[in-house]
């Protein structure tokens, strides 16, 4: 074969590859109509930072529902709420646990997605060191190495929390580590601080000792529960039924911590302690979704524009309101 | 002529994202991609990012290429030291690199450290081999040449092995310096706060696509360059041997 023919049969290769995907991707887009088909299956996502989703993998409701219409129910383990957009931009999962702030930021940079219930209250997050690191304040933290999943509550918590003092992310270092090995970094002395996520921060501080810093509840910005656009548009009626589940096992461990607090030390193998740590900083109360998420992740879009993390000319304030989508969690019995 | 296809490939992707045929939350059109990498240049940080990756390529592949001849040359002259080492680096070489990763965590951090090790251990093994074959190859008549010049040791090595061997040690320099790009982005996946691999993750964990396709171009023309200069610098020094 000779040189010419040899690229000719390149491109075509190629061009069938690039036709052959665009349409896989096309039937979804296709199908934005509602309608009264049912899903195969319904994927969601768990994690430990959502000890919700772990009481409703463990009791099945939502299996239980959804077996009357014989659709299958899928669980996928997310280990941060960057990692949950990723799947929910992908189409991996239809349903994705995730900080309000983080998916502010995903649907600023495009990610379809809504924000449809509220699964905690927590404080999550906070700026945890070594407990003789010699870190007491924000403000030492000028010229340090800190651990952070970007993309994630912590991240932005980190962002207010320098930026309150008038740090910059560029006086800082910022070393990007999943929230796991952002701890073990911590612990090891790899790093001198961390953006810390319970139950990991919890078990540092229990365990290792490690302080928390520099907190402030008021900065950790709701567990929220988002739905691919694409999962809404062709099944809103499929979205009901998963808040619906998510809401019974809501109660469920609101009326029975002993099994909320089971599921999470069997997920996220804690210690009794540890388990107790973490479910005192979350708050089941709330599962209305609307004003009060509005503002917290509001509060948090300033900073996302000054690291230049989402584009400058984005109005964050439409973003927002796109993003939250109360007419889901306005249909439950409360 | 080697332009045509990358430059086809441009046009179909334009068309696709603009027609929405893909969603743009997937590909970006190459027009944010170019505006992406623009911005990061201007505001000086992609020279940071491209630095850093090269400190560490280039720190890598020293430690692994200067090691992998050390050893190559040892091994080749010396027929008992190649039956003592060569089967355990050859067992080593079993082992995939990426599987280095966690050891390497553990034992030298999420440092510098931990990152040269492991794009050092991907540039060993190929310089290594092609050395070592490249070595064993050459005609006994040239060393005893070496012999009559009364070369021993590095001297023998500097005016007789390696020259000798020249065609075979360049193609193992190539590909280990192929395998050390590679090896790099692992090295930035785990916990890096500079480079073009952790432009990737960045990319990948604030939902920009576009800052991943940059650093993907950005790669494959860095990686293009330095292996031309390598051949280059091999050609200079046939012509130089010839």
């Amino acid at each position: 074969m000779n040189r010419m023919s040899r690229i000719a049969s390149l491109v075509i290769w190629i061009s069938v590859l690039v036709i052959g995907c665009a349409s896989e991707a096309r039937p979804e887009l296709a199908a934005e109509a509602p309608n009264a088909e049912k899903p195969d299956v319904v994927r969601l996502d768990y994690a430990t930072y959502s000890p919700v989703s772990l009481l409703l993998k463990d009791k099945g409701f939502l299996e239980e529902d959804l077996a009357k219409d014989g659709v299958k129910v899928e669980w996928v383990k997310s280990i941060g709420s960057n990692k949950a957009l990723e799947f929910l931009s992908s189409s991996s999962i239809d349903f994705g646990s995730t900080a309000g702030a983080a998916a502010l930021l995903a649907k600023a940079n495009g990610n379809p997605i809504r924000a449809v219930y509220v699964y905690s209250k927590p404080e999550w997050t906070a700026l945890v060191t070594r407990a003789d690191s010699g870190i007491d304040k924000i403000e030492d933290l000028k010229g340090k190495k800190v651990a952070v999943a970007r993309g994630t509550d912590p991240f932005i918590f980190l962002l207010r929390a320098l930026d309150s003092v008038g740090l910059s992310d560029k006086e800082v270092e910022l070393v990007q580590l999943q929230h796991p090995d952002g701890r073990a970094a911590l612990e090891r002395g790899d790093v001198d601080a961390w953006a810390g996520l319970d139950p990991h921060m919890a078990t540092s501080e229990l365990e290792k000792g490690s302080k928390l810093f520099f907190r402030n509840p008021e900065w950790n910005t709701w567990g929220m529960l988002n739905v691919r656009e694409g999962f809404a548009q062709k099944y809103p009626a499929y979205v009901d039924r998963v808040l619906a589940a998510y809401e019974r096992a809501r109660e469920h461990a609101k009326r029975a911590p002993a099994e909320l607090r089971a599921s999470l030390i069997k997920e996220a193998k804690l210690s009794d302690a540890v388990a107790d740590r973490v479910l005192t900083r979350t708050d089941l109360t709330p599962s209305t979704i609307g004003d009060a998420q509005k503002q917290a992740i509001l509060a948090a879009g300033d900073v996302l524009k000054k690291s230049a993390i989402v584009k400058p000319e984005t109005n964050v304030e439409e973003v927002a309101t796109a993003l939250i989508d109360p007419s889901f969690a306005n249909k439950l019995n409360r | 002529m080697g332009f045509a296809l990358p430059l086809l490939l441009l046009v179909l992707w334009e068309i696709t994202t603009r027609t929405g045929l893909l969603p743009a939350h997937a590909l970006p059109p190459p027009g944010a991609i170019v505006r992406t990498t623009y911005d990061l240049a201007a505001s000086g940080e992609l020279l940071e990012h491209v630095t850093s990756t090269l400190a560490r390529v280039g720190t890598g592949f020293a430690f692994g290429a200067g090691v992998a001849t050390l050893l190559a040359l040892i091994t080749g002259r010396s027929a008992v030291l190649r039956r003592l080492i060569d089967p355990t680096l050859q067992g080593l070489r079993s082992v995939p690199s990426l599987a280095w990763v966690p050891l390497f965590l553990l034992w030298l951090g999420i440092g510098e450290t931990s990152k040269v090790a492991l794009i050092a251990v991907g540039v060993f093994f190929p310089v290594y081999l092609n050395l070592l074959s490249g070595v064993l190859a050459i005609d006994p008549r040239w060393i005893e040449v070496g012999r009559v010049f009364r070369y021993e040791g590095w001297d023998l090595a500097r005016h007789v092995l390696i020259p000798a061997a020249l065609p075979a040690y360049l193609t193992g320099l190539r590909s280990g310096l192929g395998l050390g790009f590679m090896f790099v982005v692992a090295a930035e996946l785990m916990g890096a706060s500079r480079g073009l691999g952790y432009l990737m993750v960045d990319g990948q964990t604030t939902s920009r696509p576009e800052l991943i396709i940059a650093a993907l171009l950005l790669f494959a023309v860095i990686g293009k360059l330095s292996d031309h200069a390598l051949e280059r610098a091999g050609a200079r020094f046939q012509r130089f041997r010839a």
